[in-house]
C-alpha cells in the first residue's frame, strides 16, 4: 500500500549506513521468486516475483496467426504483448495499452526471438502474454525474464534462455538491479538482456549519463549478475521435472 | 495443458447431462455445492486495496486506485466507485486481446450491480467537499485463469479488496485539498456485503458454480445477488429459460448459500485498523 500521496524522490539513495533505501548492497539483488506451469489453460507459463513485481506470462504456439496477412510463408513470428494492470503503478494506468506498452512488447519481441528457431514453424505464431499485476522497477528486464521461461515451458525450441537486469548510476555509483524510485531518480539506468547460447547483448537501452569507463564497468558488473539470474532460471525449470519425477518414482515405468 | 475448445463435443455433453440428471457433477461435486474458495488480501503493493480469490482452479487479481475528482452534478455529496473487469489472454485461449468485449463487459457490470443496489460502498463518506471534491474508486478485475464461474469469483474479489482498502484522508481547506495523514479504510467505506450467486441450467436441471466445461455445454446461467435480507441484482444470460417457481426456488436458495459462504469466508478478517 503506498504510505506516500505525493510521488515525491528522496535527495538522497544511499543511506547514512552506506547501504540503498531498501537496504541492499551496491550489487545485491533484490529477492527473486520464480514458479513454471502455473497457468493450466496456456501451452506454457510462469510466474516471476522480483523485490515487488509480480509478473504472470503464458505463451501460446505454435498456433495459426491471426490476422492470416501476417503469417510468413517460410518462418513462425513471435509476438509479445506487454501489459500493466492498472493498479500496478502509482497513478493509476488507463486500461488501454499506451505507447509505452507498445515499445516495450516491439523491444521485447526483438529479445526473444533470436533465441528461437523460428524457421522450424512456417505459417504459424507464437505469442506471448506478459501481464505486471504489481511494479516496482526493472518490469521490462524481470519480463524478459519471466517470458523465456514461460517459453521453455510450452516446450518450445530454444537455442538458450534469455535474463535480464537492469544496471544503473544513482548518487554518483553505480549498482545493480534498479528499484522503482532508484530508476525515477537516479542518473542512468541501463536495462540489458543476454542470450546465453552466445552470451551477446539482445536487450540494451540506456537512459541517463555515464562515462566511457563507468559505462563498460556496468557491462562487466551485468555479466556477474545475469549469471546469478540465469541459475534461478535453470533450477526453476529443473524443479518442475525434478519433482514430476518424484511423482513416478517407483512406478511401473521406473 | 490445452484442454480448453471452442465447441464441447455431444458425447462429452451428454456426459455431463447423464451425470447432472443423476444428480451427479463429473467433478464430484453435489448440484449445490461451490468449489473450493481461498481469498488473499493485501497482494498487491502499488494497490490502495487488493484481493487475489480463487474458486477451483479460476483465479481473478483485483485491485483499487483512487483519484479525487469532481462530483456528478445530481450526487454532490456522494463519491463515485466504478468496475472493470479484464479476461486477460493468458487466462484462457478463449480470450483474445483488444478492448473489452461484451464478456468482459457484462462481467464487471453483474459484480457493479448486486454492490450498487446493496449498502455496500458508503458513497457519502467518498465524498470530501460537497460539489468540489470526492473519491473516485477504480475497481479493476484482472481474471489470471478462467475455469467457469468468474462471476462470483470476481464479486468475491471486489469485496475484499473494498474491505482491505487504506485510501489516503483528505480534508478541504480554503479552497484546497489537504491530506490528513490518516486512512479511510474499508471500515469506514464498506457496510453490507451483497454476495453474487451463479447457477448453471442444462435442459431443466439448475446447479450452483459451473465450472468450465458445465459452462461451456451449459443453456444459460443466472446469476443472483443478495443481501442478509434482500435481493439486489439478477442477471440471465444464455438462451436457458427459467419458471417462475424455479426462479422463485433459486433466490431463497441464494439467501442460504450466501450466508453459508460469508460465514465461511468471513471478509471482515480483511480490513486494517487504521
Amino acid at each position: 500500500m503506498p504510505l506516500i500521496i505525493k510521488d515525491e524522490y528522496p535527495e538522497k539513495l544511499f543511506r547514512e549506513d552506506g547501504k540503498r533505501l531498501d537496504g541492499r548492497d551496491k550489487h545485491e539483488l533484490r529477492p527473486i521468486k520464480m514458479e513454471v506451469g502455473i497457468l493450466e489453460n496456456a501451452d506454457g507459463s510462469a510466474y516471476l516475483e522480483w523485490g515487488n513485481n509480480k509478473i504472470y506470462a503464458a505463451v501460446y504456439g505454435p498456433r495459426e496467426v491471426h490476422p492470416h496477412h501476417l503469417a510468413k510463408p517460410d518462418r513462425g513470428i513471435l509476438r509479445v504483448f506487454y501489459r500493466m494492470a492498472t493498479f500496478s503503478v502509482f497513478d493509476r494506468k488507463r486500461p488501454a495499452p499506451g505507447r509505452r506498452e507498445k515499445e516495450i512488447s516491439m523491444v521485447l519481441t526483438d529479445c526473444l526471438e533470436p533465441v528461437l528457431f523460428l524457421e522450424l514453424y512456417p505459417g504459424t505464431s507464437f505469442e506471448v502474454y506478459i501481464n505486471v499485476m504489481d511494479a516496482d522497477g526493472g518490469t521490462r528486464c524481470a519480463c524478459t525474464t519471466v517470458a523465456s521461461l514461460a517459453l521453455a515451458d510450452a516446450g518450445v525450441p530454444m537455442r538458450s534462455l534469455v535474463t535480464a537486469v537492469a544496471m544503473g548510476k544513482i548518487d554518483g555509483e553505480l549498482i545493480t538491479d534498479l528499484s522503482g524510485i532508484e530508476d525515477k531518480a537516479g542518473e542512468a539506468d541501463l536495462p540489458c538482456a543476454m542470450t546465453w547460447f552466445n552470451e551477446e547483448m539482445s536487450l540494451l537501452q540506456f537512459d541517463g549519463k555515464m562515462d566511457l569507463e563507468e559505462f563498460s564497468k556496468c557491462l562487466t558488473l551485468a555479466k556477474d549478475a545475469l549469471t546469478k539470474i540465469h541459475a534461478i532460471q535453470l533450477d526453476t525449470l529443473k524443479k518442475k521435472y525434478i519433482e514430476i519425477q518424484e511423482e513416478h518414482k517407483g512406478g511401473e515405468n521406473e | 495443458m490445452m484442454n480448453i475448445k471452442r465447441v464441447i463435443s455431444t458425447i462429452e455433453k451428454n456426459y455431463i447431462l447423464s451425470n447432472l440428471k443423476k444428480s451427479e457433477r463429473i467433478d464430484g461435486r453435489d448440484l449445490w455445492e461451490y468449489r473450493d474458495w481461498t481469498v488473499k488480501s493485501d497482494v498487491i503493493a502499488s494497490a490502495e486495496g487488493s484481493a487475489e480469490v480463487t474458486l477451483g482452479e479460476t483465479k481473478v487479481i483485483t485491485g483499487l486506485k483512487y483519484e479525487v475528482g469532481t462530483p456528478f452534478p445530481d450526487l454532490p455529496n456522494e463519491g463515485v466507485c466504478t468496475f472493470m473487469a479484464e479476461l486477460l489472454p493468458l487466462a484462457s485461449p478463449l480470450f483474445e486481446r483488444g478492448p473489452p468485449n461484451e464478456q468482459s463487459i457484462e462481467l464487471a457490470r453483474v459484480v457493479d450491480r448486486g454492490i450498487r443496489h446493496a449498502d455496500c460502498v458508503q458513497t457519502k463518506k467518498l465524498c470530501i467537499k460537497e460539489k468540489e471534491a470526492v473519491y473516485i474508486l477504480f475497481l479493476d478485475i484482472y481474471v489470471i485463469n478462467y475455469s467457469g464461474n468468474l462471476i462470483d469469483a470476481s464479486g468475491v474479489s471486489a469485496l475484499a479488496t473494498l474491505i482491505s482498502s487504506r485510501i489516503p484522508e483528505g480534508k478541504w481547506a480554503d479552497g484546497n485539498l489537504e491530506w490528513t495523514g490518516k486512512y479511510l479504510t474499508g471500515k469506514t467505506i464498506v457496510n453490507e456485503l451483497p454476495l453474487v450467486v451463479t447457477y448453471g441450467k442444462i435442459g431443466d436441471i439448475i446447479f450452483l458454480d459451473p465450472s468450465l466445461p458445465e459452462e461451456l455445454v451449459c443453456d444459460g446461467k443466472i446469476s443472483i445477488s443478495v443481501t442478509e435480507d434482500k435481493i439486489t441484482s439478477i442477471q440471465k444470460s444464455g438462451y436457458a429459460t427459467f419458471s417462475i417457481e424455479e426462479i422463485e426456488m433459486l433466490s431463497k436458495k441464494t439467501m442460504e448459500i450466501s450466508s453459508k459462504v460469508k460465514k465461511e469466508l468471513n471478509l471482515w478478517q480483511y480490513k486494517h485498523d487504521k
